[in-house]
């Protein structure tokens, strides 16, 4: 839940927000409340400190920095000597164990925040860390990748240059089919490493703005159906329009890089399917073939961008680690989860979700919330 | 055959300029070049092209500002070339009075069909309001306020029918997310994209013959909207 949360948070110590001033007041008032009525239920008076203590410890987990835990802390203590504590409706401040009431009550509601707060940092960092070490392992991939197309498209453009008429046309034109091909491929590389450019590393997020799933779907297909015939490329889409807070340039890539995976590296595939539905506060997109699948073995590793991976068989395994991991962060960042599996029928499923909320509200819907 | 149009790329990659005046001049365009915004203006002025790309990342000015700067004396057609992932730019020099973009790095068949498009809408920019408009199967007369497809009549909500006669009237062009809800709710509306989005696929569900592969109104991805060329 806070990895959500992460992007729009900034830690600060006093900071103010509607939301956590509505949580607080909420906790508050229903621990009040539950201490009146164990107040007429008779002997209420002993657990009232623990009621509060522990409608304290739920505010500091449940805001951020330090400033609401205490805030409740202070109103705990107050309120309790105020309302429950006898002389009922008035303050005392001679009760025995008070002090340590209220020492108790500011150290839980500290304590609390600050494991609060070094939580958050972590999955922050931690994430942070992630997206580097990506970063990292991309470079290596990609200039190990680099050279080869690179090579060719150089070697081929000077053997052209150096006999041009001299070899006969056919081959010509297969030196320069070559060229733009390979050329295109760098470009496709290029523009997945200038994607991840476009996630905020430090905060590990991305903006997002509404966007309607059947455009950004209708488009990499689109463009899909212009580079490759086969496998066709389908849409299953429900009546109803999906909406979800994305990065449509983002979106988009992740898909474009899927079926591209499809298009490439499925073998006997004749068609791959996109599909959108919703599922409680996720939009979920399935990209699926009915191609060879994925080796199982190679399931696990499959979205890591590892130099390692680009050992094996040259061309075939070209683009395919670094699209797929590219995928992965992008969606990451999103605050969505990228699985791919075998289908039962055969073929590679991979599915991605997005919230359909923006942070703060997935809640409503968390009951409905698939797997 | 000889296409009398005169075309000024301003681009300061001098390797992109040669490859776009070997594109242009094989499809007998005429050509003229400059690799900075102060040549650009004084061409403009001077050789009255009929048609301009200019690239939006210029050493010596901001795209944008020439741009802006042209269009107080001229309406020349002007298609920008910007970079994927660069909407912002490109809705900016939309609004600046772009007609169109092309996204770097861009093949030559999107480059000459991108040329094509922008040299027609300068030249129907002379004829007058047009009140049917008609294209794919797709017939609009605002003048009896009827949508076709295929001959069956559409019933569109007022907006709906708003959003679509402003396509129509723009076909060929991509209209900003911005412009189109400035143009249907009025300059002061607080409406946002996502009702635009969401009338947008309901008049998709109505006029298409498969609203997941639209033919009449394509997106735009982080721009806008753009109806196919309307006759």
């Amino acid at each position: 839940m806070p990895r959500r949360q992460l992007g729009k948070r900034r830690e600060r110590m006093l900071l103010f927000s509607w939301r956590d001033t509505g949580v607080t007041a909420l906790i508050l008032a229903g621990a009040a409340m539950l201490c009146f009525l164990m107040r007429f239920m008779g002997d209420g008076e002993n657990y009232v400190s623990m009621v509060l203590l522990f409608a304290v410890a739920l505010v500091s987990r449940m805001t951020s920095g330090y400033f609401y835990g205490v805030a409740a802390a202070v109103a705990g203590v107050f309120g309790v000597n105020y309302a429950f504590t006898r002389p009922y409706m008035a303050f005392c401040f001679s009760l025995t164990g008070y002090p340590l009431t209220f020492v108790t009550m500011f150290a839980v509601a500290i304590l609390i925040s600050g494991m609060t707060a070094q939580l958050k940092r972590q999955v922050r960092q931690n994430y942070s860390s992630r997206l580097e070490e990506m970063r990292a392992n991309l470079l290596r991939a990609v200039s190990h990748d680099l050279r080869t197309p690179l090579t060719s498209i150089s070697g081929a453009a000077s053997v052209l240059s150096r006999n041009l008429g001299k070899i006969d046309e056919n081959r010509q034109r297969a030196l320069l089919n070559e060229i733009s091909g390979d050329a295109e491929w760098l470009i496709r590389m290029v523009e997945n490493l200038l994607s991840i450019t476009r996630i905020n590393a430090e905060r590990a997020s991305v903006k997002k703005v509404p966007e309607a799933a059947e455009e950004i779907v209708s488009e990499a297909v689109r463009k899909y159906r212009k580079r490759f015939d086969a496998p066709s490329a389908e849409i299953a889409m429900p009546g109803e329009l999906i909406m979800a807070p994305m990065d449509a340039i983002l979106i988009e890539q992740v898909i474009t890089n899927l079926l591209e995976n499809a298009a490439l590296h499925a073998a006997g595939a004749t068609w791959v399917r996109v599909t959108v539905s919703k599922r409680g506060c996720e939009a979920v997109f399935e990209v699926e073939d009915n191609g060879a699948g994925i080796e199982p073995d190679k399931l696990p590793g499959l979205f890591e961008a590892s130099a390692s991976s680009y050992n094996d068989s040259a061309a075939n395994s070209r683009n395919m680690g670094i699209g797929l991991s590219v995928c992965r962060t992008i969606i990451s960042a999103h605050g969505g989860t990228l699985t791919a599996e075998n289908a039962p029928g055969g073929g590679a499923r991979f599915r991605f979700t997005l919230p359909t909320e923006e942070g703060d509200t997935h809640a409503q819907c968390g009951n409905h919330t698939h797997r | 055959m000889r296409n009398a149009a005169t075309i000024l790329i301003v681009e300061d990659d001098e390797r992109i300029r040669n490859y776009m005046r070997t594109v242009l001049q094989s499809s007998d365009y005429a050509v003229l070049e400059t690799g900075n915004a102060k040549t650009a203006l004084s061409i403009v002025a001077s050789h009255n092209p009929d048609l301009v790309i200019l690239d939006l990342g210029l050493p010596d000015r901001d795209g944008q500002e020439i741009l802006s700067e042209m269009r107080q004396w001229s309406r020349v057609p002007v298609v920008v070339i910007s970079a994927r992932g660069l909407e912002k730019d490109k809705v900016a020099a939309l609004d600046n009075g772009a007609d169109d973009y092309i996204t770097k790095p861009f093949g030559t068949d999107e480059l000459l069909a991108r040329i094509r498009a922008a040299l027609r809408h300068g030249r129907q920019r002379y004829e007058g309001e047009r009140t049917v408009f008609s294209g794919n199967g797709l017939v609009v007369d605002t003048e009896r306020r009827i949508v076709r497809v295929d001959g069956q009549p559409i019933h569109l909500t007022q907006i709906e029918y708003k959003i679509v006669t402003l396509l129509c009237r723009n076909s060929g062009k991509v209209l900003t997310h911005d412009y189109m809800i400035r143009e249907v709710w009025g300059p002061f509306s607080n409406c946002d994209t996502q009702l635009l989005r969401v009338n947008m696929a309901n008049i998709r569900r109505k006029i298409e013959k498969d609203p997941t592969m639209p033919e009449y109104i394509t997106t735009e991805i982080g721009v806008g909207y753009r109806m196919i060329e309307m006759d």
